[in-house]
């Protein structure tokens, strides 16, 4: 501990009394009376008027290295020629704030303790002289070795004051000149304190409430927070909860921080060089706390540097600088999640700078990474050309209702159909309300318009026919048990299903039911809608049952539709295209996951490898995205587009495993260079939700999938020669068990090169392609293997 | 720079779908409630650092999703776990009667060498609805604790922060005792690893 013992110092010495006692008329002559004191460069003194003790500084995560020290406010001379007015702006100006390690006082520590402990109201009548703080704000900012500061209290512009939390953490404050330094850290150690102590124990007698000004515990902040008052004004931030200003605008009060971080622009070149403190580095600085908040929700770090993504070409050139900054470079260690935090911090700010320059090419920096991951050559894809950017925008009504004849009949290839979906997405509105029963196929590619009215007039009578099974059964409704238990799931998930979604939004009717867990809350007809739709699906697919993840999918839809029949089948049809994700044992979503891993190895084997080592190759981290396809991922209006992509099954049924590689495949350098664990990996994962840029991942996803398409070509061709030539004596290895099974059958040559049975050899005939991995050029819906499980697709179709 | 190294323990809270779970793990690390928590899918987990007796300890806290469906994928994050959460709804009776089920498919998937001292927490959760909804009574519910050792019961509830802060409180200092008690046995094993390749024998359903 750091806590020097004082007792052996030399008999206490007393500062001289003013001798008028005032505090305000001090005289030159009474400070040069005290110059006999040493160790001030400038032979004077200033006042001592408010001093608190045991703060600390951490400059490790250590205990050991902890640094006691007094936070003080020292009165200094009024400069030459102008007088003692009484005006706040000047005061301000001579008042210091300011922070002086226990070891640097000297005699005048024993000065420091009983101003400390004179826990009055308002400044001292006696005047208590100490010698000038050791580092002083003019000579510039406090280097790292030497903490001490002394600022005037004028020159604070921010504070982050970071209340301690229930005895569990030191109450903390940092401080921000408007000159953009920052001061270290100050932690209170209230139990160490002496007038905290005393002062909280009065107010618990006082008042029997032990909590300070926002009904928080008091501490020893709140007293500075209440000194700094008499001399500037301080106000909170009402955008940052920890920020305080000092003499704020009113700007700066409404748009500290959120607007700096919004107006963020990366351009490159124009980077102001010099001493001049980047804005990022700024606001970083500034919102240290209010990062730090956020992370606690993150996962643990092993102690690592961050030197590793300053390497990484994605991270612009100002945030590398920033992350290099001894403080920040401090804060990580402090804090073992900041290094995670600061790793997707700078992925974000490389996502952002990406967008900024969103040619719908691909830059050399993509083709170099793509073709880092050791697969063939990569085609570029005709992205940039004229006919292209016309694909790329969403279809119109117009533009679909010109493809038909006068019988309503498609007069363009459905190839045709799905490529401009694929590419371009639909507009929303109606364009989309149309076409996705297309997609969805409850419509048949072939029909004409009289057929589909009469098609959808009978399905909406079957809809109704099906809900009325359960609806009119009262008996049923009341007693069984199935029924009830199935009720009751789907009610509790459709409440919690896209309420911030304007039509689920709200609670404007009764519930129907007493007895229902939301009796009291009420709902709104749209949920009500979405139960029913969910009940009824169980009627038409009897031996599924509602699963968790339902509702998130069939939302989408019923929201594009707001028609119940209609919408109903929509989700069957989307339902045809996902059940093997809800199947009892689970099996769909084990194959899948299966197939994700054996398409990683075989397209990024490096990325695999450190997945392996993270153990991190079951892929579970990726259950959420294949379960609803992405919906907790993408805003709502990305999860529409993203869906009516993948509906087209354009270029393969399996194109969701693609656009999890491709986020994947943003992301391997930070995965590979910081996350070593499953946990770490899990929460990294997770928390990409909603920052993914959709646009962006639809592009790496197609690059991706032709690359591997050729791969797979290119492997096939090898084969067929090398069987050509005779040098047939390869043989496949046998195919490794597949469900559950990381291990690999697909594995690049030479890497194994022995088989199970250590009878034959494979020789240089290149990666073999599973059985799973072809299934993924495959257009056709997969459907639950009917062999697998018992509750596969026995579904009574009406 | 001295090395920082404080015990990382590891937490699994089970229960039926609904229960309210994830509420109360917000509840206690974000210091919130809100109605907008969606049905968990898959697992994530919160990281709090708390004080047991004046050590530091980082506390992870592992939310899976409650319908047992999933359970077969879930089994994996069970292991290494030092304390086992089970949380049911005080209106809900069939919540109630499932705990031993839960419990049971916690010992088994994450056998933990001395299974019978495995330190487990019952919370009731949602006591803030009105009493007349109320299933199970505080009398049931720790006769159930009792039958089972003595585990330690809470009444709670996310929504209004009742007994939140003190059940974690104790299952830190269970999860802590749990974790040092294994130290000891020297067989120290990574709480956060998991292998795929056991998880295929071990199908929940
Ligand atoms: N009245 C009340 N409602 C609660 C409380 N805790 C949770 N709820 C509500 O109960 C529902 C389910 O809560 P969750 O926390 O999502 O439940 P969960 O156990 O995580 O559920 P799964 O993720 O499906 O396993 C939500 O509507 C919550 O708002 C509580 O203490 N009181
Ligand atoms: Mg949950």
């Amino acid at each position: 501990m750091s806590v020097s013992s004082r007792s052996t110092r030399d008999p206490i010495y007393t500062p001289p009394e003013s001798p008028t006692g005032s505090y305000y008329d001090l005289s030159d002559d009474n400070e040069l009376d005290y110059n006999t004191i040493t160790h001030t460069s400038t032979g004077r003194s200033v006042k001592l008027l408010y001093s608190k003790s045991k703060v600390y500084v951490h400059p490790s995560a250590s205990q050991k290295d902890n640094i006691a020290g007094f936070m003080a406010l020292l009165q200094q001379k009024a400069p030459a020629g102008q007088s003692s007015s009484s005006s706040s702006a000047s005061e301000a100006s001579q008042v210091l704030l300011a922070w002086i390690p226990e070891s640097a006082l000297g005699d005048a520590y024993d000065t420091y303790v009983k101003v400390d402990l004179i826990d009055a109201e308002s400044p001292p009548r006696q005047s208590y002289l100490v010698p000038p703080p050791p580092a002083s704000y003019s000579t510039g900012s406090s280097s790292m070795g030497n903490y001490a500061f002394a600022i005037p209290v004028s020159q604070i512009y921010s504070m982050l004051i970071r209340p301690p939390n229930i005895g569990w953490w030191w109450g903390s404050l940092v401080i921000n000149s408007r000159s953009g330094d920052s001061f270290p850290a100050l932690f209170f150690h209230d139990s160490e304190c002496a007038s905290t102590i005393a002062q909280s124990k009065r107010r618990a007698r006082k008042t029997f409430d032990p909590f300070g000004e926002d009904g928080r515990l008091f501490w020893g902040g709140d007293e500075v927070l209440r000194w700094l008052r008499r001399y500037v004004r301080v106000e909170k931030s009402q955008v940052e909860p920890m920020l305080y200003l000092v003499d704020p605008t009113k700007e700066d009060l409404v748009s500290f921080v959120t607007k700096s971080i919004v107006d963020l622009k990366i351009n490159e070149g124009s980077s102001s060089a010099g001493a001049a403190m980047d804005p990022i580095t700024k606001v970083f600085k500034e919102a240290r706390w209010g990062l730090l908040e956020r992370l606690t929700r993150v996962t643990q770090f092993t102690r690592r540097t961050a030197e590793t993504i300053l390497d990484s070409p994605q991270v612009p050139p100002q945030v590398r600088r920033l992350l290099k900054n001894p403080e920040v470079v401090n804060l990580q260690d402090e804090f073992d999640s900041a290094r995670l935090y600061l790793a997707r911090w700078a992925m974000g700010i490389a996502e952002q700078s990406e967008r900024e320059h969103q040619r719908m090419i691909w830059t050399n920096r993509d083709i170099m990474e793509l073709e880092d991951t050791d697969v063939g050559e990569f085609e570029i894809l005709e992205m940039d050309t004229g006919r292209d950017a016309a694909k790329r925008k969403p279809l119109t009504l117009q533009e679909w209702n010109k493809w038909f004849d006068r019988h309503g009949k498609l007069t363009v290839t459905v190839d045709e159909v799905k490529d401009r979906v694929f590419h371009g997405g639909i507009e929303e509105g109606e364009a989309r309300k149309e076409i996705w029963l297309w997609l969805l196929d409850v419509y048949p590619w072939d029909s004409t318009l009289d057929e589909r009215i009469a098609l959808i007039s009978s399905k909406r009578d079957e809809y109704y026919r099906l809900k009325g099974k359960w609806w009119d059964d009262f008996e049923r409704r009341s007693n069984d048990e199935y029924w009830r238990d199935q009720k009751n799931r789907i009610e509790k998930d459709v409440h919690r299903t896209d309420r911030n979604v304007p039509i689920f939004a709200g609670e404007d009717i009764p519930h129907p039911d007493q007895d229902s867990p939301y009796s009291e809350v009420g709902t709104n007809v749209h949920l009500e809608q979405m139960k029913d739709m969910l009940l009824t699906y169980n009627e038409y697919n009897t031996t599924l049952g509602y699963v968790q993840g339902m509702s998130d999918m069939l939302a989408p839809i019923y929201a594009v539709m707001q028609d119940d029949a209609v919408a109903f089948w929509a989700f069957v049809g989307f339902m045809e295209r996902t059940e093997r994700n809800f199947l009892r044992d689970q099996s769909g979503m084990r194959a899948q996951l299966v197939a994700l891993d054996h398409l990683v190895q075989l397209m990024d084997p490096k990325l695999y490898a450190h997945l392996e080592s993270a153990d991190s190759t079951n892929f579970f981290f990726f259950f959420r995205m294949l379960l609803v396809w992405f919906k907790r991922e993408f805003k709502w209006d990305d999860v529409l587009r993203l869906w009516e992509v993948l509906w087209t099954n354009f270029l393969s049924s399996q194109y969701h495993l693609f656009i999890a590689l491709a986020i994947l495949d943003r992301h391997r350098t930070v995965i590979m260079d910081h996350l070593r664990q499953f946990d770490e990996v899990l929460k990294y994962v997770n928390e990409l939700s909603n920052t993914i840029d959709l646009k962006l991942t639809l592009i790496r996803a197609e690059a991706l999938f032709k690359k591997f398409q050729r791969t797979v070509e290119t492997v096939d061709r090898k084969r067929a020669a090398a069987q050509g030539k005779g040098k047939g004596v390869t043989q496949r290895r046998p195919v490794a068990a597949r469900a559950g099974s990381s291990s690999a059958n697909v594995t690049a040559s030479g890497s194994s090169a022995a088989t199970a049975n250590g009878t034959c050899t494979v020789e240089d005939d290149g990666p073999s392609i599973s059985d799973d991995l072809r299934k993924l050029l495959s257009r056709e819906i997969m459907r639950p293997d009917p062999t697998a499980s018992s509750a596969a697709s026995a579904s009574s179709k009406p | 720079m001295a090395s920082r190294k404080k015990p990382m323990l590891k937490v699994i809270i089970l229960g039926d779908s609904g229960v309210g779970k994830t509420s109360l793990m917000n509840q206690y690390v974000n210091k919130k409630f809100t109605t907008s928590y969606k049905a968990t899918i898959g697992a994530d987990f919160l990281t709090k650092e708390v004080l047991v007796d004046d050590r530091l300890v980082s506390m992870q806290l592992w939310d899976t999703a409650g319908q047992e469906r999933f359970q077969s994928l879930g089994v994996a994050f069970y292991r290494g776990a030092d304390c086992c959460v089970l949380v049911y709804d005080v209106n809900n009776a069939k919540s109630f009667d499932t705990l031993d089920s839960w419990r049971d498919e916690f010992l088994i998937q994450a056998s933990p060498r001395d299974p019978d001292n495995f330190p487990f927490v019952v919370l009731g959760n949602k006591i803030d609805v009105e009493e007349k909804k109320r299933a199970i009574s505080q009398k049931r519910a720790m006769g159930f604790c009792q039958s089972k050792g003595g585990i330690p019961y809470f009444e709670t509830s996310a929504k209004e922060a009742v007994n939140v802060e003190q059940a974690f409180e104790i299952i830190a200092r269970n999860a802590l005792a749990q974790e040092e008690s294994e130290e000891f046995t020297g067989d120290f094993q990574d709480p956060i690893n998991i292998h795929l390749d056991n998880e295929a024998s071990g199908c929940a359903c």
